[in-house]
């Protein structure tokens, strides 16, 4: 179980994909970097993550934000930012897509930093994004009772 | 026993916390483990904690174990990119280091180093799940060990940081990625440590990992405002505030606060230990502990 949180995408790129990826990421920042905020890790999480690219955050974190969140959701090391991960989970909420920050994201794989996540996404080195989703407070639920019976 | 068996055997747990020096002097941490020995049942090393420089916490560690106390190393993810983290978890399970705490670890500017480079190539709930692969026998590469190691996970959480929801979420997903022991942030607000308390046992998590509840005796008010002021995520209700103010030996009173907290924790459904954090003032563990009533169970 735990093996599917660790292991990414091993398919190394080659130099004339990188070319193309290159290319694709032009078309990519347009869109992506005024609209989210995309840091171009390569390896998008944005559809878990409420459109909100979580790799502002200093300490880059993929899983949540870390223990110093200060009073009104500030960052510890840009007081005058709001945290990423507070934002991320406010409009999770908003748009009913909590079940989605269950969800343990791998470690990030530096070989497709600055890459085109589109490319990546269409070559299967990442998982698609996740458009729609339908009964997410049941799924949460689900989310918690499955743990519940994997101990049993 | 070890920590594990303790745990398992569902006795009340009290853990220590010792600052390793700013210095190579080992005789810093034999000389604080005597604090420690047959009072506490385990004690963490903080590694490099608040990003300031200090005897590494894997060497500190192995001191401790000579010295007959039983080590929680913290690992934190600011310092080490995924290949040293991998070989440091090897090397300290080689010393027969089993405990280790996974953290993400404080941010570089906090330190007195701020223009140092942050690796964070991996956040805490990925170092759980990378020392729980490796418990299973293999490293993240997939390659298989002729050894594996036998960690016992820990992970932090804090329940006083902001948005509170999503503090539950952090711990359901630490402990699916494989953290058996929680130690919080020290409580300084009662109620909001009981809510989230509630909310854990509601979720069913106390069954699946150990809750050690924080607790940091501190010297004086000033300490208090330091941390309301400086330390994000730190919740400190006004009421210690002002009973530390208008007590005439702020240390006693300290000591005090800190006894009636273990006792209103040990009475919250869920808790199964607690984690004594004074900063810088080791010595005060075994009075608390002894005055809390904590000896010999």
């Amino acid at each position: 179980m735990i093996f599917d949180f660790v292991t990414s995408g091993k398919s190394p790129i080659s130099p004339r994909e990188k070319k193309f990826s290159c290319f694709m990421l032009f078309f990519e920042d347009v869109v992506k970097v005024p609209v989210f905020g995309c840091q171009r890790c390569g390896e998008c999480i944005l559809s878990s993550t409420a459109f909100i690219c979580s790799q502002r955050c200093p300490k880059r974190m993929r899983n949540g934000p870390c223990g110093g969140t200060g009073a009104g959701g500030m960052c510890e090391v840009y007081p005058e930012r709001k945290c990423v991960w507070y934002r991320i989970y406010y409009r999770s909420k908003l748009l009913n897509r909590l079940s989605l920050l269950y969800k343990i994201n791998k470690i990030h794989n530096w070989n497709l930093e600055g890459t085109s996540s589109w490319l990546n996404v269409f070559k299967k080195r990442i998982g698609a994004p996740i458009w729609f989703i339908r009964g997410d407070k049941q799924k949460v639920k689900e989310i918690l009772s499955d743990d519940a019976q994997r101990k049993d | 026993m070890t920590l594990k068996e303790k745990i398992e055997s569902g006795k009340f747990i009290v853990c220590g916390e010792i600052g390793p020096p700013k210095s190579c002097d080992g005789d810093v941490i034999r000389e604080k483990s005597k604090y420690f020995k047959g009072i506490v049942d385990a004690v963490n090393i903080t590694d490099n904690q608040t990003a300031l420089v200090r005897l590494s916490s894997i060497a500190s560690a192995k001191i401790l174990l000579e010295e007959g106390v039983e080590p929680i190393m913290q690992m934190t993810c600011r310092d080490r990119n995924r290949i040293a983290i991998q070989s440091d978890l090897l090397g300290a399970a080689a010393l027969g280091i089993h405990n280790v705490l996974c953290l993400t670890g404080d941010y570089q500017k906090f330190g007195d180093q701020p223009e140092a480079k942050g690796v964070f190539d991996l956040d805490s709930i990925q170092l759980i799940a990378t020392v729980a692969k490796m418990n299973s026998g293999f490293l993240l590469s997939e390659q298989e060990m002729k050894k594996a190691p036998n960690f016992f996970i820990g992970a932090a959480a804090n329940p006083f940081a902001e948005p509170f929801e999503m503090r539950l979420i952090r711990l359901h997903k630490k402990v699916k990625a494989g953290a058996r022991f929680i130690q919080t942030q020290p409580v300084f607000d009662m109620d909001i440590f009981t809510r989230w308390m509630e909310k854990v046992v509601e979720m069913e998590l106390h069954e699946k990992c150990t809750i050690l509840a924080g607790v940091m005796p501190v010297k004086s008010v000033k300490a208090l405002h330091h941390m309301k002021k400086e330390v994000p995520g730190v919740k400190i209700n006004n009421e210690y505030i002002s009973r530390l103010e208008n007590a005439s030996d702020p240390k006693e009173e300290g000591i005090k606060i800190a006894i009636e907290m273990i006792k209103t924790l040990r009475k919250i459904q869920g808790v199964q230990g607690i984690h004594i954090m004074p900063v810088m003032w080791e010595s005060i563990t075994p009075v608390i502990v002894n005055e809390a009533g904590l000896n010999g169970i």
